[in-house]
């Protein structure tokens, strides 16, 4: 049996059904989450105690001794009814993030679906906790729901893809008490198709591709991978990144080469670099010659798996005194001092940090902030960055054509 | 800036008729629904059932899964007197002073109880795909029953 915090009864229950024992025993406890309080400690086991041992001795149902089996399918066509029904339906069933979604319709879906060459029922991958399948289908439908454009489905495939590689670590990252939010990183020709926004407010809402792929991103992890809030996804504070957290190099304005580049890939690829912050900050360098702006990353905190994003002017202003990316990473990781996180000491071990994780991005508007958005790794998780290519549907210009001049025109006033 | 946002028009301009059908619905539907939300009220208190509102058909976002063999639980014990239990901790901080806890609790309850205490080492990893899967089949083999303090 197994005690856990009240609070994560549904969380242990989704954990266990997952993987075949449904009919393990919970037992609610009401210790304070990572006390370090003895007298608490002491306190919420003694209450929970007389149950515990009830849990090792009450005899088994007959479900718990044979659950029965599931079939683990759904219908195809969720519900039939208006605009307004339709989301008050998704809404309850749970299927939403607060805000109205488009109705995912076939027609929608297959539009959708000439965004890649991939048939739909092509599973990219088993998107944990639930293991859902992650079929092309699939992803389009949560597509169209959060207002994604055909010409986002390659980014939003190559995202899977990552969220199934081992070395992002999804499982822990998507569900854990930490809130940390899908930070998606694009870089190659696409960003210029897809129009996504490397300037000024990169990281604000405005744009289709940097909000839509974002909220389709978190619409995939709650209904194909089942991670829900409070139910799975334990984050504890939550994370405004969870709506969207996409954005692009700007390649064009950066003295430096490209992240898809650092990571193995050439410039005329596309490519989706993803990984787990839960924090995001930001603030004037406190001098604006190189040591001025380094010494401020060593201040703001950045950690071995980070994202630093740096505007295209004092990543200028760094390559003219001689900065390459790995030289202002080799900075950071000179000055920075070891993260240690209390009670973690063992697997944080802060004498391993390095800077392969690291990411020197140029992104941002004219101005003077430096942005940092922050994880922990590699030491914590054995995580890592992980970058994927962005394969594109063999008819891409043609796609291109009907949505590339979809931009947003502001007129003065 | 006014230049460029003189030549995003006029391409804009150039290619609208280009523009796609279901991303005029899609911008139609979006507005639509913000409009249906902002009346939701008033539709719920009288909506006069006039309006023919367009039906839509709408496909599942929710995935299937693969079916999972099922297994049933552990029979339990008929008492824990002269058992042995095992204590089973992660890597959460909270977890081994609370199976302490409950180690000294059960010895209280039961004088003749045995305990074992297994902590693991590497954060949320299934115990069997770690280093210590040898160790870890060799503990559960040598155990009554299982108590796991996940330290949330």
């Amino acid at each position: 049996m197994l005690l856990a915090n009240v609070g994560f009864v549904n969380d242990a229950h989704s954990a266990a059904s997952s993987k075949g024992m449904p009919g393990i025993r919970v037992i609610g406890e009401t210790v304070p989450c990572e006390s370090t309080i003895i007298a608490d400690i002491e306190e919420g086991v003694a209450a929970a105690m007389k149950d515990a041992v009830d849990a090792l001795v009450r005899p088994l149902t007959a479900e718990e001794k044979s659950p029965k089996q599931q079939t683990g399918k759904s219908p195809r066509v969720a519900f039939k009814g208006t605009l307004q029904e339709i989301n008050q339906f998704f809404y309850r069933k749970g299927w939403g993030d607060g805000l109205p979604i488009i109705p995912p319709t076939e027609a929608a879906v297959a539009e959708m679906l000439k965004g890649t060459d991939l048939p739909p029922d092509h599973i990219m991958g088993k998107i944990i906790p639930r293991k859902g399948k992650a079929t092309i289908e699939k992803i389009a439908i949560n597509a169209v729901m959060a207002g994604a454009l055909p010409t986002h489905m390659p980014v939003l495939i190559a995202t899977v893809e990552a969220f199934s590689d081992p070395k992002a670590r999804f499982d822990t990252f998507e569900v854990s008490t930490g809130s940390w939010a899908p930070s998606l990183t694009i870089n190659g020709p696409i960003r210029r198709d897809i129009h996504v926004n490397s300037g000024s407010g990169s990281l604000s809402p405005g744009n289709i591709a940097n909000s839509a792929i974002g909220r389709a991103v978190g619409l995939i992890v709650k209904n194909i991978g089942g991670a829900r809030k409070a139910i799975e996804d334990m984050g504890v504070i939550g994370n405004p990144g969870k709506y969207s957290l996409v954005i692009g190099e700007d390649e064009e304005n950066s003295p430096w080469e490209p992240l898809s580049v650092e990571r193995g890939f050439t410039k005329e690829d596309n490519t989706v670099t993803v990984f787990f912050p839960n924090s995001f900050t930001q603030t004037v360098p406190g001098g604006t010659d190189a040591k001025g702006i380094l010494n401020t990353l060593v201040t703001m905190g950045t950690t071995s798996m980070s994202s630093v994003i740096l505007i295209p002017s004092w990543a200028k202003v760094l390559a003219g005194e001689g900065y390459t990316k790995q030289k202002v990473k080799d900075y950071i990781a000179e000055h920075s001092k070891p993260v240690v996180i209390s009670g973690f000491e063992e697997v944080t071990n802060p004498a391993k940090m390095d800077t392969e994780n690291l990411m020197i991005l140029v992104a941002g508007g004219p101005g003077s902030f430096i942005g940092l958005l922050k994880s922990v790794g590699p030491g914590f998780f054995n995580n890592a960055l992980v970058t994927k290519k962005i394969v594109l549907p063999k008819d891409w210009n043609k796609l291109v054509a009907k949505y590339g001049n979809l931009v947003p025109i502001y007129e003065r006033y | 800036m006014l230049f460029i946002s003189h030549v995003i028009k006029t391409n804009l301009k150039e290619k609208e008729t280009d523009m796609n059908r279901l991303l005029s619905a899609l911008f139609t539907g979006l507005l639509a629904v913000f409009a249906f939300q902002g009346s939701s009220m008033a539709q719920d208190a009288g909506n006069s059932g006039t309006e023919k509102q367009i039906q839509y058909e709408a496909l599942s976002p929710w995935a299937d899964v693969d079916p999972i063999p099922m297994r049933g639980i552990s029979p339990r014990l008929d008492s824990l007197k002269g058992k042995k239990i095992g204590l089973y901790v992660n890597t959460k901080r909270a977890a081994m002073p609370m199976a302490k806890s409950v180690d000294k609790r059960l010895k209280e309850m039961y004088p003749d109880i045995q305990t074992t205490i297994f902590q693991s080492t590497e954060p949320n990893v299934n115990e069997i795909e770690t280093k210590n899967k040898e160790k870890f089949t060799a503990w559960v083999n040598d155990i009554d029953a299982a108590i796991l303090l996940v330290g949330d």
